[in-house]
């Protein structure tokens, strides 16, 4: 791993700045931000390159820590995307919604009587909208399917705000096809067992907490048959172009940050995460472990690797 | 598993999840290694092939198949490459059907090493015979096959299929004889499957005929190719010794 030899000076930096500026994300000042040690009873997880509880009560635990990220960027969040992939998460976010393909029906004998009911979809962690209006206009337009429905799901407000205000300018804007939902993906309580056709995550699961937890919910809520699908950053196979991203990532993305949105401490949060989530192979594995059954070797590589598709689908237990 | 240490746990859940390798040859000692199909590819692909002759090699024969299986049409994603998994299926359970043929061949040809050429032509034929119900759609399936994504596994389902029809026929070359039967039968199947898409007659009568005739040529060829190089070796020996007579030294 030759890059982390190299990012050690970028990475003993960021741990000078977090000591002498603790991030500030929540509204009220962390004056504790030296007793950030959990104790030893309560589990932790990664915040980038941060050791944090996971508890949510806690006034430095993830979920507040992540929700402060979000609130901060919810407004420029497609510029943030911009800078981070050169614009190419357009081109990544469209692959995404053709390859699964969303409102396809078969013709039976009953489709001649009765219109065929549609894809029941669930964007989890959607909440500024990209992937569910183009599933939607992808099922509407291209597969003819205008019953298919989408539900939104943020555990952010101001995401979900900013979705519902995105929808006013669509077609769907008022419509029963597309329904907004404020909550945790570990916890999808409003969601029945066996109910969604289509799961999809993008560039949301490197944010949960327990992403176990979150894979076995997916698992609860689709119905046998129904499909996993998951686009988020993931690692680079060329190890020469890995040098140049993992540079161009630490060293100049924070700094665009800091200049463009005046908030170098969540584009910092965003580009450790990436770092810290797991890479192809060991998330295809997560993946089975839910119980899904993985198409081919289970993901497809964006752009050399930056990005990844990784799908799955719930098997059907045969009585 | 808490006995592996961390660092070696994730390398080793993907390696025993890695299919077993696939073998490029037959056994007697070892089990066949699994078809390049999972339990659930079977179980919608298998579903999927009785509607091939109604829908022809496409999605939604794929989406019928799951439909039928009791998966959703979304399960099609466990297909990214669509309509070849119902071809590459359609072309991997013919091949597996052929072994139910040699029972019957060997009772009338004989036991192994008997009759090889014979069992070969009426196992090539018995393969073509498996097209029966899908030959009005196959042209679709060849367009399908000579797609470039595609076609690294088509040319290895052709090449298996004809080292699947010498094996059941009782073959045991160990010689360069091996390549080349296996290379001429390639080529008489696929010209005879094309000739077949196109064949009216009653019983596939033709296609029998042009089946027949290809063996032919072939033996001929066979006797034509080694009388052409015992010319050409004589008279470049002839040339050369010439030559040498006039002094020129060689």
């Amino acid at each position: 791993m030759n890059s982390r030899s190299a990012l050690r000076p970028l990475l003993r930096a960021t741990r000078f700045q977090c000591l002498n500026s603790p991030r500030h994300f929540t509204q009220n000042s962390v004056a504790h931000a030296e007793s950030s040690q959990p104790t030893n009873h309560e589990r932790t997880t990664h915040f980038g390159f941060e050791t944090v509880a996971e508890a949510e009560k806690e006034a430095r635990g993830k979920p507040v820590l992540v929700a402060g990220v979000f609130s901060n960027v919810a407004e420029n969040y497609d510029t943030m995307n911009d800078f981070m992939s050169l614009g190419i998460h357009r081109l990544w976010k469209d692959h995404f919604v053709r390859s699964i393909n969303p409102g396809t029906s078969t013709p039976s004998s009953s489709s001649q009587t009765s219109p065929s009911p549609g894809w029941t979809m669930l964007d989890v962690a959607g909440g500024t909208g990209d992937i569910a209006f183009r599933l939607l206009d992808h099922a509407t337009n291209i597969n003819a399917s205008p019953s298919s429905t989408i539900t939104i799901s943020d555990i952010n407000p101001s995401m979900l705000a900013e979705g519902r205000k995105r929808s006013l300018t669509t077609v769907y804007a008022h419509s029963s096809r597309l329904s907004f939902l404020l909550a945790n993906s570990e916890h999808l309580e409003s969601v029945s067992d066996n109910s969604i056709d289509l799961y999809t995550v993008a560039f949301g699961i490197r944010n949960f907490t327990d992403q176990p937890k979150a894979l076995r919910e997916a698992y609860r809520v689709l119905k046998p048959g129904g499909v996993f699908a998951c686009l988020e950053f993931s690692g680079v196979t060329n190890s020469l172009f890995d040098a140049v991203y993992k540079r161009w990532s630490f060293g100049a993305i924070p700094l665009i940050g800091q200049l463009v949105a005046g908030d170098r401490a969540s584009y910092q949060y965003l580009v450790e995460s990436i770092e810290k989530h797991p890479k192809q192979e060991e998330f295809r594995d997560m993946i089975r472990e839910a119980g899904f059954e993985v198409p081919g070797k289970g993901w497809e590589d964006l752009t050399g690797g930056i990005a990844a598709i990784h799908k799955g689908i719930k098997p059907v237990v045969k009585s | 598993s808490s006995l592996i240490p961390p660092q070696h746990r994730n390398t080793m859940a993907s390696k025993r999840l890695l299919p077993l390798s696939r073998r490029a040859y037959h056994s007697y000692t070892h089990p066949q290694p699994p078809g390049p199909f999972t339990a659930v590819e079977s179980s919608i692909l298998s579903a999927a092939i009785p509607h091939i002759p109604t829908h022809g090699f496409t999605h939604t024969t794929l989406s019928l198949g799951a439909k039928d299986a009791g998966y959703v049409d979304a399960s099609t994603n466990l297909f990214p490459k669509g309509a070849f998994s119902v071809v590459h299926y359609h072309l991997w359970s013919q091949r597996e059907a052929l072994k139910k043929h040699v029972p019957r061949l060997v009772g009338e040809f004989g036991e192994a090493g008997k009759g090889t050429g014979r069992k070969v032509m009426a196992l090539t034929w018995e393969r073509l015979r498996g097209n029966e119900k899908v030959v009005h759609r196959w042209q679709e399936a060849l367009a399908i096959m000579a797609q470039p994504s595609n076609i690294p596994t088509s040319i290895s389902e052709l090449s298996s299929l004809a080292d699947e029809i010498w094996f059941q026929a009782g073959d045991t070359s160990v010689d360069t004889s091996w390549y080349t039967k296996r290379a001429t039968l390639s080529t008489i199947y696929a010209a005879s499957e094309l000739y077949m898409t196109t064949d009216r007659s009653e019983g596939w009568r033709d296609t029998s005929a042009f089946l027949e005739r290809r063996f032919e040529d072939n033996m001929r060829l066979g006797g034509v190719v080694g009388s052409v190089g015992q010319w050409v070796g004589f008279t470049a020996r002839a040339g050369v010794n010439v030559l040498r007579s006039k002094g020129v030294r060689i």
